[in-house]
């Protein structure tokens, strides 16, 4: 399995690349300085001003994240608009 | 010119105690008048790890307090001729000592020795701030696991705040075979994360705890890679150019068939 990833060039999951990822997600946020209550606040606020713009498809679908970056980490929402042809 | 260097983690059980009797003991042995000084107020270790128990008389808060002279609770290590040990108390709480005590305290060991060793207490508390207080350098030591490395980046940025300039990062306990086999994070992990200067990594090694044992540290063990490791970090801090060492941790079949003929092992440490 390991040798046959090996081989076409396929990053492996190993347990190692799993605490990497891991850590650079609790960083980012330990970093801000953004509890997981502030973010669930702010994400009610962000649809909630974003809805007054557009339909918004699935507010459940809606995802607010913080991200690493080279220089800075990013927040980024995702959020599905509804598609309607009138 | 002195330099006071601060060895902490956050996370507990790191290696701090282990790291700043070797290196305290590596700079000793490299000619440098060396202090270490035993910051963990209440948790006395470094005087057993070094070997020194069974001598001491005045401790760091008798010191402060004014109950003796500075002089008096230096105790010397009789196997290197430029070590000392400024022990902790034991029967009391990092209260006891402010900031303020262990800038003034750092500053009259200035005076009589090359280095100044601080062993922090875990945690980032009174007892961190104590240690750090006095500081020119901090040195952070992490192992690779998730929550030591979590805790190394939160002290990174207290460090930073403090205004003790750009720590620096031991990694401690690395075990070659499990970073080859992707089950431990690699030191370009550790070092991706938190963003720092690696000044040298430190296997995994029965050593530190055999030595240990005996009140020995492990540079003073020929043919130690922890020791080796941490000479090599004790030159570094002396300005010299030496390349990390490459860790082998357990031999290899050609090793073991070497071995078996009784040639050298390729133990690479270059
Ligand atoms: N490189 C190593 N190889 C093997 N064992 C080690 C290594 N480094 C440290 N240890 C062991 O880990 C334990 C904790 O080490 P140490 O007391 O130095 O940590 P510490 O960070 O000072 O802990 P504390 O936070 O309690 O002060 C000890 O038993 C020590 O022998
Ligand atoms: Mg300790």
């Amino acid at each position: 399995m390991g040798f046959l990833d090996n081989l076409l060039g396929r990053k492996r999951e190993t347990s190692s690349t799993i605490a990497k990822e891991r850590l650079l997600t609790v960083l980012v946020h330990d970093r801000v300085k953004l509890t997981p209550d502030d973010m669930e606040a702010m994400r009610a606020e962000i649809i909630a001003v974003i809805s007054k713009y557009v339909d918004i498809a699935d507010p459940e679908a809606i995802d607010v994240s913080l991200l690493r970056g080279e220089e800075s980490d990013h927040l980024k929402a995702d959020i599905p608009v509804r598609r309607t042809r009138n | 010119m002195a330099r006071v260097i601060t060895i902490t983690s956050g996370k507990g059980g790191v290696g701090k105690t282990t790291t700043t009797a070797n290196l305290g003991t590596a700079l000793a042995m490299q000619g440098q008048r060396v202090v270490a000084v035993d910051a963990d107020i209440g948790l006395r270790n470094l005087d057993v790890v070094m070997g020194l128990e069974n001598r001491i008389v005045y401790d760091l808060v008798d010191v402060v307090e004014g109950r003796c002279r500075l002089r008096q609770a230096l105790i010397k290590d009789k196997r290197f001729p430029e070590l000392f040990l400024l022990p902790a108390a034991q029967t009391r709480d990092k209260d006891a000592v402010s900031p303020e005590d262990m800038i003034e305290l750092c500053n009259s060991l200035r005076r009589e020795f090359d280095f100044v060793l601080v062993d922090s207490p875990a945690g980032i508390e009174g007892g961190f701030r104590n240690a750090i207080a006095g500081a020119d350098e901090v040195l952070i030591v992490t192992t690779p696991e998730v929550s030591a490395v979590r805790d190394a980046d939160r002290i990174v940025g207290l460090v930073e705040a403090f205004e003790k300039g750009h720590p620096r990062l031991i990694l401690n306990r690395i075990r070659p075979q499990m970073v080859n086999r992707g089950e431990m994070m690699s030191k370009e992990d550790v070092v991706e994360i938190l963003a720092i200067d690696l000044i040298g990594v430190v296997p995994d090694d029965e050593v530190i705890v055999t030595s240990t044992n005996r009140g020995e540290v492990a540079v003073m063990q020929k043919g130690s890679q922890a020791g080796r490791a941490y000479t090599d970090i004790a030159r570094r801090l002396l300005g010299e150019d030496v390349p990390m060492l490459v860790l082998t941790d357990d031999q290899s079949l050609l090793d073991k068939f070497m071995g078996a003929l009784g040639l050298r092992p390729r133990r690479t440490v270059r």
